[in-house]
């Protein structure tokens, strides 16, 4: 078997250019290693007519570092013609008739798709576990989770499928997947990647980002995904950049933030451990470390709770069976067709979620939750932007624990919350964060660095992360 | 643990449009429970301001020009209905309108 | 005199005229076949966001202005949650907290009294898709989901089906004449909802609301027959429910339709796929720079001209002639005159092809010709009406259309002394009449006059050259 999608991509990038290789090489190697790994269950649907594609663009030149590389993309990121399920039942045999504005991208890019990722079922989870297709496993131990809900573009990148994926972030669904599985996953600012096209969960919290084996290849492709689209009020017209500018620069000078929080009591201390090492090696070469007080981190996860649920309840109506998706049978009302259709079509989890956010949503509740959170969330977007007036980056572990057994949180509705403590915060703000690995525990498992930094610097969340990513290798 | 009422599960299960078996709501008698304590954890937090964020967004909304652009054949636009009929998409009688 | 006070508030909707739809950039038009005026977006496809049509905040901000409402500067939208087949979100896209105008009023007047109907607010949202029901079934067009609508709420402040009429004629002239709505009731593009309460004292009563109505008339017909039954069952010492009634226009009265549940849960929330839009006063400004002259503005300017107020009525009744009309002011010419032939000749062609006056060749220029040559007699009304075809349809100058149906005549004066003796030769009796002081006959000699000429001979010279014949 051949090993061109282990080495980097400017290395698979010279190869085509000089046409050692060609794209339908590399698909076929992806498609070889996904039919050997099938046990990892990463991909819900392979793109059967990659093949084709990959053999149409062997007729070209490279045009760009991406020309002809494979990618993963997660399940509810629509792919015209390409099944998306959002690894439910309710869309598992939807065909969309359009793309996402990020696959548009990728197309322009002439990056293959070579399937859709599995994940949380609506990306509702931690541990990719709600998924209607059944958990995708961790490649470092396939007894555990790879996290949630991007567990499928964690495992095909970290099992080495496909050296690229895109995954999406709500309350940490890329970070903390890429910290399971020792990946660098980042979750640009808000309004950074345009979301039309994404299956909407918890609309002013969802971001695209990409999940990667390294902070270069990571910070290259955000420069494809990003831009101002017209079809999203919500994505943001910014100066062109390269993401990449700052890979490689030292990092002295650099002032940086851990908030006491990140590493109290609530985080295992071979974690915290590694975390302080990090921090000494950080001073060593010349940044400045403080640990710091922050308030209403602790409340993120209980407001994360309201807005995600409230807003899933809403985004969630649509699939009624009406003009796509699964529609139940033996339907004799429109009540029963609704009742039905999504009583059989979503699984426990996605259930869960969205009869609490109609609750929260319900009258008077209304106020008392939903206006409530989006008061305390101004707070904390205020707070975040307080200490990031004296520093550059907030950093701390991304996961309190490493990668978890599988089953050890299905069912346990408020645990699913927990995984993503340290990484929710930075959702309600609308801030990019990024994990990046630090090495392994005593176990073998990965531990990963979540940098946090201010609205659309993500340039700097990249300087750090390389300098580690140098450091650690 | 203390759980909702049967009543209780159906009624968020209504506002919902969700249909439960006689186990799903026994199940979620507990777990919706657990649920609504957690979201009852916001009624503890005292020191907050007035004001309400609701999208991380700063920017002013952009406005569209008034152009028509693409759209769907009858055939596409009810491609992925369960149920057609002729052009129409087709659902059991809508009563009450 | 009843002891009752009733109190009626109304809900309008009307659909905005805009080329595309309010949040996606499907065509907002009427009559498109089944599900063909539509996107993913209109369709509620996964993963699709609403952008918003600047137009439609546009004609938000001008209804605001012209129903005297105060301008919201900072506004969101808000999801309205519901399931229904009709609804492709299973959640509308309106203004809840924020409507773009609050405060406003309408004046009308009723039996020679002035009064203002208050306005509450009025807001933007997005129409359902439609549906037909066949039996057992339903059957889902979405051309009109997505279709801009404006929703303006009265406070509860009409105190009769006559009230209700006159605002509601009065809301129908404005927002047609400021080009927002077609107001066309039986197709839907303007639908009004009152509801209705009666009270013996200060407090409000059990409001009842009214749906389908098909007409202003009918309207007020359905309030003053709720009020009739409702006062009726207090009488009787029954109780009335909150509920929802339509009118039944064939037998006068209001049906139930359903009793309403205890309080409508739309678990309002903030759409958080649009950010804040604020307003800035140069947008409202261009905005309202747009909107033409409103009826009563028309009146005023319309009586200083010396139009007679028949006149005014039926040219403010047919807005595109007004607007041809209010362009040929910057002409100098006989205004009087010219409504004359707008509203005669000139609207029955228009009636007849069924077109409308700027889809025709009838120029200002031409037009104020037209009328000079009226003036100076060197046409006739009869000579207008046979030429009318042609003055419309063609490019020809009035000399070629002249020369073409033989006007050339009317100005040749040996044809008319032809004519007029051979008038006076044949009517001995009445030229004796004129002789002897008969003033008619003069007119009957004319009348034989223009019926040899079938009327195509200048009037007034035709007029001189008999008199001249007689008294030789």
């Amino acid at each position: 078997m051949s090993k061109y999608l282990d080495l980097s991509i400017k290395e698979i990038h010279e190869l085509l250019v000089e046409k050692k290789i060609t794209p339908l090489n590399l698909v076929e190697e992806a498609l070889e290693r996904i039919e050997a790994a099938k046990d990892l269950n990463a991909f819900i649907t392979v793109n059967d007519k990659v093949r084709e594609e990959a053999s149409t663009l062997g007729e070209v030149d490279p045009d760009n570092l991406f020309f002809g590389i494979p990618i993963a993309i997660k399940d509810n990121i629509v792919t015209k013609d390409l099944k998306t399920t959002c690894a439910s039942h309710i869309l598992d045999n939807f065909i969309p008739i359009y793309d996402a504005t990020v696959v548009e991208k990728i197309k322009n890019a002439k990056m293959l798709i070579i399937g859709k990722a599995n994940m949380d079922e609506f990306a509702m989870g931690s541990t990719s576990e709600t998924s209607y297709f059944g958990a995708p496993l961790n490649p470092h131990d396939k007894k555990r989770v790879s996290g949630g809900s991007s567990g499928g573009s964690a495992s095909a990148v970290a099992g080495g499928l496909v050296p690229l994926a895109l995954g999406t972030d709500t309350g940490g669904s890329i970070r903390q997947p890429a910290s399971y599985t020792g990946l660098v996953g980042m979750k640009p600012t808000y309004g950074r990647i345009s979301r039309y096209g994404l299956v909407a969960f918890a609309s002013s919290l969802d971001q695209i980002g990409p999940m990667t084996r390294t902070v270069y290849e990571n910070a290259a492709l955000l420069n494809i995904l990003v831009g101002e689209d017209e079809k999203d009020l919500t994505s943001v017209k910014k100066e062109k950049e390269d993401f990449t500018r700052f890979i490689g620069d030292d990092i002295a000078g650099m002032k940086i933030a851990l908030p006491k929080y990140f590493v109290s009591e609530i985080v295992d201390k071979e974690i915290s451990d590694r975390i302080k090492e990090i921090i000494s090696l950080l001073r060593e070469k010349g940044a400045l470390v403080d640990i710091i007080d922050m308030k209403y981190l602790d409340t993120a996860v209980n407001l994360y709770q309201i807005i995600a649920m409230a807003e899933a309840s809403s985004n969630l109506a649509r699939f009624d069976g009406v003009r796509y998706g699964f529609r139940a049978d033996n339907i004799d009302s429109v009540d029963s067709m609704y009742a039905k259709t999504r009583g059989e079509g979503f699984g426990d989890e996605v259930k869960r979620r969205i009869m609490i956010g109609s609750y929260i949503l319900s009258g008077e509740n209304a106020k008392t939750y939903y206006d409530k959170a989006l008061k305390v969330r101004d707070d904390i977007t205020k707070e975040f932007a307080r200490i990031f007036k004296d520093y550059d980056l907030i950093i701390g572990p991304t996961t309190t624990r490493v990668a978890p057994m599988l089953g050890m949180t299905k069912d346990d509705p408020h645990k699913a919350f927990m995984d993503d403590v340290l990484v929710i915060p930075v959702n309600m703000a609308g801030l990019p964060g990024l994990n990046v690995p630090v090495g392994i525990n005593s176990e073998g498992l990965p531990i990963g660095l979540h940098i946090i930094g201010k609205s659309f610097a993500e340039a700097t969340i990249y300087r750090l992360a390389s300098f580690i990513e140098e450091v650690e290798r | 643990m203390d759980k909702l009422t049967r009543e209780e599960v159906l009624h968020v299960a209504h506002l919902a449009r969700i249909s439960l078996t006689e186990e799903e709501i026994e199940k979620f008698r507990g777990e919706l429970k657990i649920l609504m304590d957690d979201i009852d954890k916001i009624k503890e937090i005292k020191d907050f301001d007035e004001e309400m964020m609701y999208t991380p967004v700063d920017g002013n909304a952009r406005l569209r020009e008034d152009e028509i652009g693409d759209m769907l054949s009858a055939k596409d636009a009810t491609i992925n209905a369960p149920k057609k009929n002729g052009s129409f998409i087709e659902v059991p009688v809508m009563i009450n309108e | 005199m009843s002891e009752f006070t009733p109190t009626i508030g109304i809900e309008v909707h009307v659909e905005v005229k805009s080329k595309s739809k309010l949040f996606s950039n499907s065509a907002n038009s009427y009559g498109m076949a089944t599900n063909t005026s539509v996107n993913v977006i209109d369709l509620g496809y996964p993963g699709t966001l609403p952008t918003i049509n600047k137009e439609i905040i546009r004609q938000g901000i001008r209804t605001a202005h012209i129903l005297n409402c105060d301008i919201t500067r900072r506004m969101h939208f808000d999801r309205k949650n519901y399931f229904y087949p009709d609804n492709p979100k299973n959640y509308q896209i309106t203004q809840n907290r924020t409507p773009i105008g609050r405060n406003g009023y309408v004046e009308i007047e009723v039996d020679g009294t002035k009064k203002k109907i208050e306005i509450e607010e009025l807001h933007i949202e997005e129409d359902t898709c439609k549906s037909a029901h066949r039996g057992s079934v339903s059957l889902l067009d979405f051309n009109r989901a997505g279709v801009p609508l404006i929703e303006i709420v009265t406070k509860p402040c009409i105190k009769n089906g006559k009230e209700a009429m006159a605002y509601l004629t009065k809301l129908k002239e404005l927002l047609f004449y400021a080009n927002i709505s077609d107001c066309k009731m039986e197709e839907g593009s303007m639908r009004c909802e009152p509801n209705i309460s009666i009270s013996k004292d200060d407090s409000f009563g059990t409001k009842v609301e009214v749906k389908n109505v098909s007409s202003i008339h009918s309207v007020g017909l359905a309030i003053d027959y709720e009020i009739k039954r409702q006062e009726e069952m207090l009488n009787n010492g029954e109780t009335i429910k909150e509920e929802t009634r339509r009118f039944d226009d064939k037998q006068g009265k209001t049906i139930l339709m359903r009793v309403k549940e205890t309080g409508n849960d739309y678990r309002y929330f903030i759409e958080p796929d649009i950010p804040y839009l604020e307003l800035t006063d140069d947008f409202i400004n261009e905005s309202l720079n747009a909107l033409p002259l409103l009826p009563d503005e028309l009146r005023k300017k319309y009586t200083n001209l010396g139009l007679s107020s028949l006149q005014i009525e039926k040219l403010i009744n047919n807005r595109s002639l007004n607007t041809y009309f209010l362009g040929l002011l910057d002409y100098k010419t006989n205004y009087v005159t010219a409504v004359n032939l707008l509203l005669s000749d000139i609207a029955s062609y228009l009636n007849k092809h069924n077109r409308l006056i700027l889809e025709t060749k009838l120029s200002y220029e031409k037009l104020v010709k037209v009328i000079e040559s009226l003036e100076s007699k060197e046409l006739s009304n009869k000579n207008v009406k046979d030429l009318i075809d042609s003055l419309m349809e063609t490019d020809k100058s009035i000399e070629e259309l002249k020369k073409e149906f033989n006007i050339e005549n009317i100005t040749d004066d040996s044809f008319i002394k032809e004519v007029v003796t051979k008038v006076i030769e044949n009517n001995t009796d009445s030229v004796n009449d004129y002789k002897n002081g008969h003033d008619r006959a003069l007119k009957y000699l004319m009348g034989q006059v223009m019926k040899e000429t079938k009327g195509a001979v200048n009037p007034k010279k035709a007029n001189d050259i008999l008199i001249e014949a007689l008294n030789k």
